[in-house]
């Protein structure tokens, strides 16, 4: 069962970037029936909009990002980024579009340790459509309070500033959209706080749309719109928002 | 970023296990190199048979190899001496004391003997004449240079000229004099003769000789052949009879009918109507038919040599240096099988960000090529600087030029076929890299 969080308000919700329908996915268990992880009728999230979505270890909050970025194929069901709907993509098409459209932070940052942090950055652009901005991939970086860092390699480098390295990484090719696993998880309460500023900041900046998925309800609470995911149903959520904080 | 500087970034990032893959591949190159280069030097100097300044050596009966050995190469034992006579009958009219031409001067262009048995200071002692240096060349062909003084004069009797090596090694000036021992180090000391020349570096035995005149070679103790031993005079030799009348006691020169040489180096002539060829084959087969000597063609010889020990050596080399090779290329499979297994985590990382699968395959890929390319380089530099190193002690001791520079076509192979290798010992690893499953490494 899905609880409502928080909701959208009720005023016309512009163009969602992200867009799931009937997606549905489930696991093979040996000796027993698959196991579902992700049964979503219906999940939007408009452009610009920064959203969190809550729910405990195991609810399959990770498994949804990799169906939304096209990591993992839904077993059923319609998922469109940007209008494009990426189940019609193939692997390399939807590997591009991840590149150009959708920035992902990870829990353990997931740095290149052989790459400073400016290559880290210039690494992702190499995989995207446009050329490679070195300039672009500087001023994101300075942006994020790592002007002085350029050429330091991650293990020269704080984990509050690892993931400020990660973060400018995503937005490296212009995402229309930024997914952030746990991204205050591995990093400690007195730098969460700059994580999510950072976050929602460089995202209204850029003007992308962000979804942080995490368990932690005093992380869920600090975002505008919130969902909630329990038994791998995102459903309620979707279809009975609910204006203003509930319990 | 290019996809080679991602491939160069993962390289740099496991230096160590890199460079170790490298330095094990450039070894491998290093060794077939060296080989390739070296027999390769060798065999062409032998097989194309110029630069020696004659084809055919004269000598006692024996075996021609170990005279070829000796007289070339200065190495091996002398097999005994042959007469002077024997000798003269190369000589034209105006070079013997009858004024008639030797039987065989027709077919000869150039005719130097050498007198050996005398060592100086580890080195072989070489009597001959002017004609040595001013008449032969050096090992490519070029006529002999000196880079102090000059080449003795045929009067001037107790006069030397000197090798390169020998110079350095003992240090010895134009001007010096120098005292051959008789029959090996430690033997009767001779007298003294003055260096008159040292000559330019040849790479070939020749820098190891010392080279004195014969005329006062003959006069040292043990080396005139006693009277009574003289052989009759019968055939040819009633025309050395005739010489050894001819020569003068009493201009201190030892006489003809007491002198011998070692061998005779010869350059023959063309016969009217005949090709070189056959009138070299002529000359051979009639020395050989008679009881006084034997005449061998170097370059036949050397590859008779070669052909019994050289190339079946080089071959095991080089099947050797092959199985480096190899073990190389897997020594590169197992890094690269280690590397993607350290590295899945990272292959998955840029999957997420949208690398395709070929992308990270080619990174892989040309990782194995960097590190081919790379320690395949290296080894091809280190391989020639062995050879530039050894090149002198193969040219005194094989008396063939390798240098640097000296270049085997086969080698234009060496480096492709190794990153062939690498390519597909990287194989296995690229494909797992293609198949890394993001979001279980993710997740």
């Amino acid at each position: 069962m899905t609880t409502a969080f928080s909701s959208p308000q009720n005023s016309p919700a512009p163009a969602p970037v992200i867009e799931l329908a009937g997606v549905r996915k489930a696991f093979a268990v040996p000796g027993s029936e698959p196991l579902t992880i992700l049964d979503i009728p219906s999940f939007r999230v408009a452009a610009g909009e920064l959203v969190a979505l809550e729910g405990q270890s195991g609810s399959g909050k990770s498994t949804l990002l990799n169906v939304i970025s096209g990591i993992m194929r839904p077993d059923a069901g319609r998922v469109t980024i940007g209008g494009i709907d990426i189940m019609k993509l193939s692997e390399p098409q939807r590997d591009r579009l991840r590149a150009d459209r959708i920035g992902l932070v990870f829990q353990q940052f997931n740095l290149l340790p052989g790459f400073t942090a400016l290559e880290n950055v210039l690494v992702a652009m190499a995989f995207g459509s446009r050329p490679t901005d070195r300039g672009r991939a500087e001023t994101l970086l300075q942006a994020v309070g790592l002007g002085e860092r350029l050429h330091h390699k991650p293990a020269a480098l704080s984990i509050g500033q690892q993931q400020r390295v990660a973060v400018a990484r995503a937005l490296a090719n212009r995402p229309r959209v930024l997914l952030a696993d746990e991204p205050t998880a591995s990093i400690d309460p007195a730098h969460q706080q700059q994580v999510i500023d950072l976050l929602q900041t460089t995202c209204r900046t850029e003007g992308v749309a962000l979804l942080v998925v995490t368990h932690a309800p005093d992380v869920a609470s600090q975002f505008p719109v919130r969902y909630r995911l329990e038994d791998f149903n995102l459903a309620a959520a979707a279809h009975a928002p609910a204006p203003g904080v509930q319990s | 970023m290019s996809l080679l500087g991602i491939a160069w970034r993962n390289i740099r990032q496991r230096a160590l296990t890199s460079s170790l893959t490298a330095l094990s591949m450039a070894l491998g190159v290093a060794l077939v190199v060296t080989t390739l280069v070296t027999g390769g030097v060798v065999k062409q100097a032998f097989e194309s048979g110029a630069g020696l300044g004659y084809n055919m050596i004269v000598g006692a009966k024996g075996s021609p190899l170990q005279l070829v050995l000796n007289s070339v190469y200065l190495i091996s034992k002398p097999i005994e001496n042959i007469s002077w006579d024997t000798y003269t009958a190369f000589l034209p009219a105006a070079e013997r004391a009858d004024g008639t031409d030797g039987i065989w001067a027709a077919s000869t262009q150039t005719a130097v003997p050498i007198c050996m048995g005398d060592y100086y200071r580890g080195h072989r002692v070489v009597g001959t004449n002017a004609a040595y240096f001013d008449r032969l060349s050096r090992g490519d062909g070029q006529p002999f240079a000196f880079s102090s003084g000059e080449n003795f004069r045929d009067d001037d009797r107790y006069a030397a000229v000197i090798g390169s090596q020998v110079a350095d090694t003992l240090d010895i000036a134009v001007g010096d004099a120098i005292a051959p021992t008789h029959g090996a180090d430690d033997g009767k000391v001779h007298d003294p003769f003055r260096v008159v020349g040292i000559l330019a570096r040849t790479d070939t035995p020749v820098d190891r000789g010392v080279f004195v005149n014969m005329e006062g070679f003959y006069l040292q103790d043990g080396h005139a052949k006693p009277v009574a031993a003289a052989p009759a005079d019968e055939g040819t030799e009633n025309e050395g009879a005739d010489e050894a009348a001819a020569a003068a006691p009493g201009d201190g020169r030892l006489p003809y009918s007491q002198r011998e040489v070692t061998a005779i180096l010869l350059e023959t002539a063309a016969l009217p109507g005949l090709p070189a060829e056959l009138t070299a084959m002529g000359l051979r087969n009639a020395i050989n038919e008679g009881r006084d000597a034997q005449a061998a063609l170097p370059i036949a010889e050397i590859r008779v040599l070669l052909d019994l020990f050289v190339t079946p050596l080089e071959l095991l080399f080089l099947l050797v240096t092959t199985l480096v090779v190899i073990v190389s290329s897997i020594g590169i499979l197992v890094s690269m099988v280690g590397s993607a297994l350290e590295r899945s985590r990272d292959v998955a990382i840029m999957r997420a960000l949208g690398a395709r699968r070929r992308v990270v395959l080619a990174t892989v890929l040309i990782e194995a090529i960097l590190l081919a390319a790379v320690g395949g380089g290296c080894g091809w530099l280190l391989g020639h600087g062995v050879v530039g190193l050894i090149g002198p002690w193969i040219a005194t001791n094989a008396g063939v030029t390798a240098g640097f520079l000296s270049f085997t076509p086969a080698e234009a192979l060496l480096v492709p076929f190794l990153i062939v290798l690498a390519i597909l010992a990287a194989l296995l690893p690229a494909v797992a890299a293609y198949r890394t499953d993001v979001a279980r490494w993710l997740g």
